[in-house]
């Protein structure tokens, strides 16, 4: 019994000890970092150069400060969101990725950087990506990081076998429109059977993103429901895409990977940073894609942006690294090292980025991809653009399980109705 | 391997029944064996097969992974994938991290899991009934019910990024109590528990020389179990460790999905690394699995 | 809870209630050793279990995205709820994988634990082989499966291909989708229920089959009379973990389909309920309405974990019926009894 009570003794002691440990320890900090001089940066894996991360680690320029970057993997929204609402571990500067439209509710989060001297800036990047970064309520709160204008993505041999315009110019030509890049499609599976894109919500959103009307306007009203509108018109075309069989219906990123290596899916509509990914997950297809204007005008799909929490503890120093960090040398350094696209047009024009891989044959990747940021609509992505995601998952349902697209169209109008009235948005 | 320690099998069974000795049963007997292995042997393969498939495609490149047919045998990229590994995350650390985190949730839930099974599997006391449904009802509580709560709850003990976080939650649970109080009840006789209250043995002493020893391979099992879920646990490390020093595996290796581009090959030699010590441990600790629980039962 | 046998008096160990009369003191002191022994659980759960419930409670009466002001909304979320299409849709998806899942699973773990048990040799290999799955972490292996189920460079369609069979659209087709997670699930938990039944075969006492071939019972008798019901508390172990499990059913869908435009992947075919919890709170930050779905969740689990109990548990009676063993060993048996008695 001697025994058994002494361990339980040493063992309450334990939990006790433990427990005034935990309370002693109350009252958290909300910054990351103790050292006064730190500043703490989030960002994710391939989003910032290293190369000048490191530089910045041993001091930012023009400051006495110097940075520490932290590496955040999956679930980054979900971290900053819990540590912002939690008021405890806020970095100094955080990325933020393109849905920064989540943000604009609790936009006093962030820094306005207007008040920061930002307006000064403003000059040196596109202008549609600069207004991403601008709330309904008008504060610039979300610089420029990288940019992702988009065009067409095609197999030329496959093209080429299909009897069907294959160099850039002439394909650019053939498929001015949307129903042109249809009928084009149609040409592409009767001769070859291979299809125009993996799936048709993949056109469904590119059409949006290359619009300069999207969901809603800056006051949160529902445009969709209007007589005309870019969603109806978007949802039209994938729908004819879908009857026309030009789209692959690989919906899962295993499939589409297979499929664009096998030349099955001979073409892609996508932004400048997937050129990284298919030489990565296709590399056997190298010298056989090229890239032509995609109808009507380009997008843009992705690119990130960098802000400062409303914590910071030295806002003026945070915002010298941003400027420094986005500065047109340091943008096309990041390019030649990492592939982010610069939003600072400036940087295309030092001649020092390098261009050409040869994945694309003779054709300069740099060249088009330029043409086409300078082609992107100036847009307004809501922060209700999460809840209209019905649109994609029904056009989704209309290609993989053949649903009705009439029905399809009124369950997602209605379902998206409902989640904003439960968010409180008269619809 | 885990085949040196075998223990004759305690009962007679459907197969190879050594009472009968004739020619004819003999003959049986060996059919039955052998039909038992090809069974075995076919359930075996399913079992291995995705992990084989795992290695394989940690030792191919990206393209390959993608690429049709499918490729059946090991390619040479191993070394290239680990070394990707090891770049791009601080491997060693976040191995040394987990395992300890691992090692001390596992410890804390045998002491403390097997103490509250033996209690309420061999004792009766006030209240008894009512603490155990309680308990049953806390193991049906969704565990992704409170992953916001638990986040702002450890804010204010200070506790965001610490390995407290991750192991004193866990310290007892309700499934480790349930399973030991069922291997309390079936592999400790009362008469033991009873004559040991009759030598004059407490209840600390009657589980720690009857208890514990009688419920080994249930202990051992659950120990082994919560090593391995500590292990794998994904979601709740991945909201609440935001030091890039203090990471565990899971958390370490989920920074692998870059946010425009995945190398597939090298994710298939980071989850090998999370895999083969896992494997390594269960092997050294699977005789535990073979005690013979009921062991030392009275007989006669 | 505490129905006693009343063919077996002397089965009641230590502080049996009765004695209680004869020393009448305050309880705690009594029985002190039996609540410091279970108090760890309580305590931790009261501080790590219990808080959060109290808040998701709260959060599921309110509107927060997880950054501003929360706003009272009362019912308003369940409200909303019930009217959900699309959690009603993932309540059927989740208990359409539970039943694929489980059923085969938990004949699979008997059958491969009643070959283990026989007297075979390398029984500690397979025992680690069929272990393995378990031992995998369902991130990596959701990815692994992904691959051998492709549509298109999969490895099972090519075999269909092999086969001239027609392949299968496994992850695009709704049924398709139920199949792989299905499938993932018998993989990875099909050795782990085997190993917790073979300890509860090699749990059962040898003297109990003994007596039954002294009786004259075959294999089939032993098994059905003897093996199953000695076995029943394990298999009610068995059945309420797969339930819960199979009702918390996340990461295999998740995996498969986190980044698709469409988390529950095409025509929502693997939208589980924790999935679409997840997606409420974790992607639409609607973290009123995601705990809203949470506590629908744990209803649902109550309920059936209720209805397991007592199908397992009514069963047990009539296998302890009608077999005749010793006095000594149905007392033997008898502390395994009580649990299931109790929920009549």
């Amino acid at each position: 019994m001697a025994f058994s009570r002494r361990s339980l003794l040493a063992g309450t002691a334990g939990l006790g000890a433990l427990a005034a440990g935990g309370l002693s320890a109350c009252g958290s900090r909300t910054s990351i970092s103790s050292d006064p001089n730190e500043l703490v940066i989030w960002y994710w894996d391939r989003s910032i150069d290293p190369a000048l991360l490191s530089i910045a680690a041993k001091q930012i320029p023009g400051t006495q400060r110097h940075l520490r970057a932290d590496i955040i993997g999956g679930s980054f929204d979900t971290k900053l969101r819990t540590s912002l609402a939690g008021n405890a571990y806020i970095p100094d500067l955080t990325n933020i990725n393109s849905n920064v439209s989540l943000y604009f509710p609790n936009e006093d989060m962030f820094l306005d950087l207007d008040e920061l001297g930002a307006q000064n800036y403003k000059h040196l990047y596109f202008d549609w990506k600069w207004e991403l970064g601008v709330t309904p309520t008008n504060h610039f709160r979300f610089f420029p990081l990288d940019t992702g204008p988009t065009g067409f993505y095609y197999r030329q041999d496959v093209f080429d076998k299909a009897k069907i315009p294959s160099d850039p110019e002439s394909v650019g030509a053939a498929m001015k429109t949307w129903d042109e890049f249809i009928e084009l499609g149609q040409k592409l599976k009767r001769n070859v059977g291979s299809f125009m894109d993996i799936t048709a919500g993949q056109l469904f959103g590119q059409y949006i993103n290359a619009s300069p009307q999207r969901y809603f306007d800056k006051a949160g009203k529902p445009l969709y429901m209007n007589q005309t509108s870019t969603i109806r018109d978007a949802w039209n075309m994938a729908v004819k895409a879908i009857k026309a069989g030009i789209t692959g219906n690989q919906q899962v990123s295993t499939d589409q990977n297979a499929a664009w290596e096998s030349g099955k899916t001979a073409g892609h509509i996508e932004a400048v940073w997937w050129a990284q990914i298919l030489g990565d997950t296709a590399p056997d297809t190298k010298g056989k894609w090229r890239l032509a204007k995609q109808p009507v005008r380009a997008g843009n799909s992705g690119g990130s942006f960098i802000c400062i929490p409303h914590t910071c503890k030295d806002p003026e120093a945070a915002f010298k690294f941003i400027t420094w960090l986005n500065n047109p040398q340091n943008q096309a350094q990041a390019f030649n090292n990492i592939q982010l696209f610069p939003s600072a047009e400036d940087s295309f024009t030092l001649g020092t980025m390098k261009s050409n891989t040869g994945f694309f044959g003779d054709q300069d990747p740099l060249t088009f991809f330029l043409e086409a940021a300078k082609e992107v609509p100036t847009s307004f992505i809501s922060t209700y653009e999460a809840q209209a995601a019905f649109f994609g998952t029904e056009i989704t349902n209309v290609e993989a399980a053949g649903k009705n697209p009439d029905r399809a169209w009124d369950d997602a109008v209605a379902q998206t109705n409902k989640i904003l009235r439960k968010r409180g948005v008269n619809v | 391997m885990s085949t040196t320690v075998e223990t004759p099998p305690a009962t007679t069974t459907r197969f190879g029944d050594p009472t009968k000795t004739s020619a004819n049963a003999r003959t049986r007997s060996m059919v039955g064996r052998i039909v038992t292995h090809v069974c075995i042997i076919i359930g075996v393969m399913f079992s291995i097969f995705p992990f084989y498939w795992l290695l394989v495609m940690s030792t191919q490149t990206t393209a390959q992974i993608f690429g049709y047919p499918p490729k059946l045998w090991f390619s040479t990229h191993l070394w290239e994938n680990l070394n990707a590994v090891v770049h791009d995350v601080p491997l060693f650390q976040s191995l040394l991290n987990t395992f300890l985190v691992s090692l001390a949730v596992a410890v804390l839930v045998m002491f403390f899991d097997s103490l509250a099974a033996f209690a309420f599997g061999k004792y009766e006391f006030p209240g008894k009934n009512t603490l155990f449904v309680l308990l049953l009802a806390t193991f049906l509580v969704p565990g992704s019910l409170s992953l916001v709560p638990s986040f702002v709850l450890m804010s204010w003990l200070g506790w965001t990024g610490s390995f407290a976080a991750l192991i004193v939650p866990g310290a007892a649970n309700a499934f480790g109590i349930f399973l030991l109080r069922q291997f309390a009840q079936t592999s400790i006789p009362n008469e033991m528990v009873e004559s040991a209250r009759v030598d004059g043995a407490g209840f600390f002493r009657t589980w720690w020389s009857i208890g514990v020893p009688m419920m080994r391979g249930g202990v051992a099992f659950l120990g082994i179990f919560t090593f391995i879920t500590t292990w794998n646990d994904y979601v709740w490390p991945l909201i609440i460790l935001v030091n890039p020093r203090r990471l565990t595996l899971q958390v370490a290796l989920s920074q692998l999905n870059a946010i425009y581009s995945t190398n597939f090959g090298e994710v298939m030699a980071g989850a090998v690394i999370s895999v083969v010590p896992l494997i390594g441990i269960f092997i050294i600790g699977s005789r535990h699995f073979i005690a013979n629980i009921a062991a030392g039962a009275i007989k006669g | 809870m505490t129905v006693t046998n009343p063919a077996i008096p002397s089965a009641r160990v230590a502080d049996e209630p009765s004695t209680t009369e004869r020393r009448p003191r305050n309880p705690f002191k009594r029985f002190w050793p039996q609540y410091v022994a279970v108090a760890p659980f309580y305590i931790l759960f009261l501080v790590f279990g219990m808080f959060p419930l109290i808040f998701s409670i709260w959060l599921s009466f309110n509107d927060w995205d997880g950054m501003g002001q929360m706003k009272f909304v009362g019912l308003a979320q369940y409200r909303f709820l019930i009217t959900d299409s699309r959690f009603w849709l993932a309540v059927g998806n989740t208990f359409l994988i539970w039943i694929m899942s489980t059923i085969p699973m938990l004949f699979l773990a008997l059958v491969i634990a009643f070959l283990l048990h026989t007297n075979i040799r390398a029984k500690g290999f397979y025992r680690v082989a069929f272990f393995i799955p378990n031992v995998t972490s369902a991130v990596a292996m959701a990815i692994v499966f992904g691959s051998i189920f492709s549509n298109s460079f999969g490895i099972i369609n090519s075999f269909l291909n092999w086969l001239h069979v027609s392949q299968v659209p496994w992850l695009s087709n709704p049924w398709g989708i139920k199949v792989v997670i299905a499938v993932m699930v018998i993989w990875r938990w099909t050795g782990y229920n085997s190993i917790i039944y073979l300890a509860g075969l090699q749990a059962v006492s040898t003297e109990l089959y003994e007596a039954a071939r002294v009786d004259g019972a075959n294999n089939w008798h032993i098994f059905s009379r003897i093996t199953i019901p000695m076995l029943r508390p394990v298999i009610l172990f068995t059945v309420i973990t797969s339930t819960v499990g199979g009702l918390s059913l996340f990461t295999e869908p998740q995996v498969l389909f986190g980044n698709t435009s469409n988390i529950g992947g095409p025509a929502d075919g693997g939208l589980t309920i924790v999935l679409y919890q997840y997606y409420q709170a974790f992607n639409q930050f609607d973290f009123g309405y995601g705990a809203a779905i949470a506590w629908a969740l744990f209803i649902i689990a109550v309920v059936f974990a209720i209805i397991n109990w007592r199908l397992v548990s009514e069963r047990e009676v009539d296998g302890q019926k009608v077999f005749k063993v010793s006095r000594k060993q149905r007392a033997a048996n008898a502390s395994a009894e009580p649990t299931e008695v109790a929920a009549k």
